[in-house]
């Protein structure tokens, strides 16, 4: 049994975790930083909820991923 | 030798002549040749039987039977029985037989009886050789037991010159090999020599079934007796590309116990002479590409290690806080990262990892091990192969990023020898999708983040709506909003101004009146609907009490606005005008210099007053 096994890896390859972690880290700030600017600047009457949900999303997924990325980098195994 | 160990042995002794009458129960199975082999050059006591055994009787022989006396048993950490076929070179070894533990009826009960199941039955007049290897942990004692720092470690070790069986032997022999050639004193039977650090007895000849005859050996020996109490060793899988492998020892020298003070200085001076019976290192034998390795104890990292190694393995040669001296005890952790390709498969729609049992330092005896395999959250349809007898239970273990907490499969073996370094699979099945949960953990928590943030800046948290100030700032809000908008209307009207200017040069270009014309018109249609729109907001800044200062400014934008706007359409209509009398170029740029001038002065001018305005 063990002679017709394959062999399992990650899903991606373990030398990409630090330059995903550095751009999607980066990509979910910028996005995360023009969610607060616009929650700053936009008064509360002319503000869309959908706009300010979808940045949300998109910032936290790739804060998640980027988070995610950056432990596993650290030799933090999830 | 006390006389208490003395006595022990006859008991024995006059136990086992007793035996000789239960021989006829057996089947009629004859050892012709039997040699024995006694390792004794470390703290395991190996021993190699091979027996050539016989048939003479007419009955098909499929099993054969080996006693060991229950003080020997207790300490049986390793049986294995293999038969080999053929001599010198081509000899071909069987891989394991299988054995099992039996209680045949009529025979002693003292004695713990192991059966080995051939693979072939032996007919009447076959031969086989079978060779049977053995391995004891705690067999060896230190005599005396309490030695000081300078003295040597002197070990005693008990056995039957004669093999100990309920079949009759023809001729056996038996050999004990010493680990310096130095002892103390040894049993002297007929046919016993020593030479160098081998000691042999026999041969003997024709032997009835349970012969016994005691032996002691007394030898130096200043072989570390590393024996972990305790070992648990931590496997922990991670699909995202890891096997960490974390090992917590309990360790103590299990050899004579150390009395007496300990000097640093003469340890120093002459190690080997004052401490040979301690050890300093040990060197643990980790597998290839190990990565990430620490060595450290409830203090912190221990600094004293070394770490070298080649394509097929990674040795850790790990030294603790001080000499290991007898009865010295201590506790460390060692772990480590190995890359998950190496070590996980994918057969029949199921996951499996293979991986090693044992500790990965020779010559460590483990009391207690457990070895726990941590599976990743989410697996399922668990279960083990294990190539000896372990004792099996489940745990859940919370660790990074966990809900549900993740399986754990705990392995007990008690008296583990470096034989039992061997592999081991723990099968189980694991979707995919699996792997996003810890990514799916962190990005709901940061969507949680946002969304807290979405509520906190639309929630009204104002407990007064009366007060003077909450109405202020509602009021200020409103204003504000009513400048931005204006802004917007202006910077549309701004863009309508710059239409017009295109249009015109698109006319001086193809010189298209119609299409200028009717690019005026829209302009002129658009530029009055955003006028309109602009009134309520204006009206609304008028009557705004908080807006006193800014109208001015609103006001002043508004009347410069209409003033450009004005002067560009008269530029429009005289550059028309002009190209349907078809005047010159030059004539044209003459007529429109001057408002060209006002123009731009005016359109700087309102520029400055929308940045006026931003800023409020």
């Amino acid at each position: 049994m063990v002679e017709s096994a394959k062999h399992i890896s990650s899903p991606v390859p373990i030398t990409w975790y630090p330059t995903l972690a550095v751009f999607m880290l980066a990509i979910g700030l910028i996005v995360t930083a023009s969610f607060f600017i616009y929650e700053a600047t936009s008064p509360r009457k002319y503000r869309s909820l959908a706009k300010e949900l979808t940045t949300g999303a998109v910032a936290s997924v790739f804060l998640g991923f980027g988070s995610l990325f950056l432990l596993l980098a650290s030799g933090v195994y999830v | 030798m006390t006389t208490t160990t003395t006595f022990r042995l006859y008991l024995l002794f006059s136990f086992f002549v007793l035996f000789a009458q239960w021989s006829p129960v057996l089947s009629d199975l004859l050892i012709s040749k039997l040699d024995r082999k006694v390792d004794l050059t470390s703290q395991v006591v190996r021993i190699t039987a091979t027996l050539k055994l016989e048939n003479p009787g007419n009955d098909q022989i499929s099993e054969v039977l080996l006693p060991f006396p229950d003080h020997q048993a207790k300490d049986l950490a390793f049986l294995v029985a293999t038969t080999s076929e053929g001599k010198g070179k081509t000899k071909t070894s069987s891989s394991s037989l299988p054995i099992k533990v039996v209680n045949p009826e009529g025979l002693p009960p003292s004695l713990t009886w192991y059966s080995v199941t051939l693979l072939k039955e032996l007919g009447k007049g076959q031969s086989l050789t079978l060779e049977v290897r053995t391995a004891f942990t705690h067999a060896l004692r230190p005599f005396p037991e309490k030695i000081t720092q300078a003295d040597i470690q002197l070990l005693v070790f008990q056995e039957s010159a004669y093999y100990l069986s309920p079949y009759a032997v023809n001729v056996q022999s038996l050999s004990v090999k010493l680990p310096e050639p130095k002892v103390e004193s040894y049993t002297k039977l007929e046919n016993t020599k020593f030479s160098g650090s081998e000691i042999k007895y026999g041969p003997y000849e024709n032997l009835p079934p349970f012969s016994y005859s005691p032996i002691a050996v007394h030898f130096v020996s200043n072989k570390p007796f590393a024996v972990a109490q305790e070992l648990v060793r931590e496997i922990e899988i991670s699909h995202w590309g890891n096997v960490q492998i974390t090992e917590h020892y309990n360790l103590v020298n299990a050899g004579a116990t150390s009395i007496g003070e300990f000097s640093r200085l003469e340890y120093q001076a002459r190690p080997h002479l004052r401490g040979a019976s301690s050890f300093r290192h040990l060197v643990a034998k980790l597998p290839p590409r190990a990565h990430s390795i620490y060595y450290r104890d409830e203090i912190g990292n221990i600094s004293t290690s070394n770490i070298w190694g080649d394509s097929s393995k990674t040795l850790l040669e790990i030294e603790p806080r001080y000499p290991m001296f007898g009865g010295w005890r201590t506790s460390f952790t060692i772990g480590y990262g190995l890359p998950l390709k190496d070590y996980l498969f994918r057969a029949e729609g199921k996951r499996f990892l293979n991986i090693s049992f044992g500790c990965p330092m020779d010559e460590v005896v483990v009391d207690n091990l457990v070895v726990k395999v941590i599976l990743p959250e989410g697996s399922k349809d668990i279960s083990v192969s294990v190539p000896f007898s372990v004792k099996e239970s489940r745990e859940t273990k919370f660790s990074h990023l966990d809900m549900i907490g993740r399986p754990v499969v705990a392995l007990e073996k008690t008296n583990a020898v470096p034989e039992h370094n061997q592999y081991f699979q723990v099968y189980y099945r694991f979707s995919n999708l699996s792997l996003l949960r810890e990514p799916m953990m962190l990005i709901s928590g940061f969507f949680f983040l946002f969304v807290a943030c979405i509520v906190y800046m639309h929630a009204d948290l104002t407990i007064s709506k009366s007060s003077p100030s909450y109405l202020a700032k509602l009021q200020w809000d409103e204003v504000q909003s009513a400048l931005q908008q204006i802004q917007s209307i202006m910077n549309h009207c701004l863009g309508i101004h710059d239409k017009l200017e295109a249009s015109l040069r698109d006319l001086s270009r193809t010189g298209d009146v119609q299409a200028c014309k009717a690019a005026r018109k829209s302009a002129d249609n658009m530029l009055k609907e955003l006028s309109k729109d602009m009134k309520p907001l204006l009206s609304f800044l008028q009557s705004s009490p908080l807006a006193v200062s800014s109208y001015s400014k609103v006001e002043e934008l508004v009347a410069k606005e209409k003033e450009l706007q004005e002067k560009l359409i008269v530029k429009h209509t005289t550059v028309t005008d002009s190209y349907e009398k078809k005047s010159g170029g030059r004539d044209i740029e003459n007529r429109i210099a001057p408002i060209q001038q006002k123009i731009t002065a005016l359109r700087q001018e309102v520029d400055d007053l929308l940045e006026v305005i931003d800023e409020i």
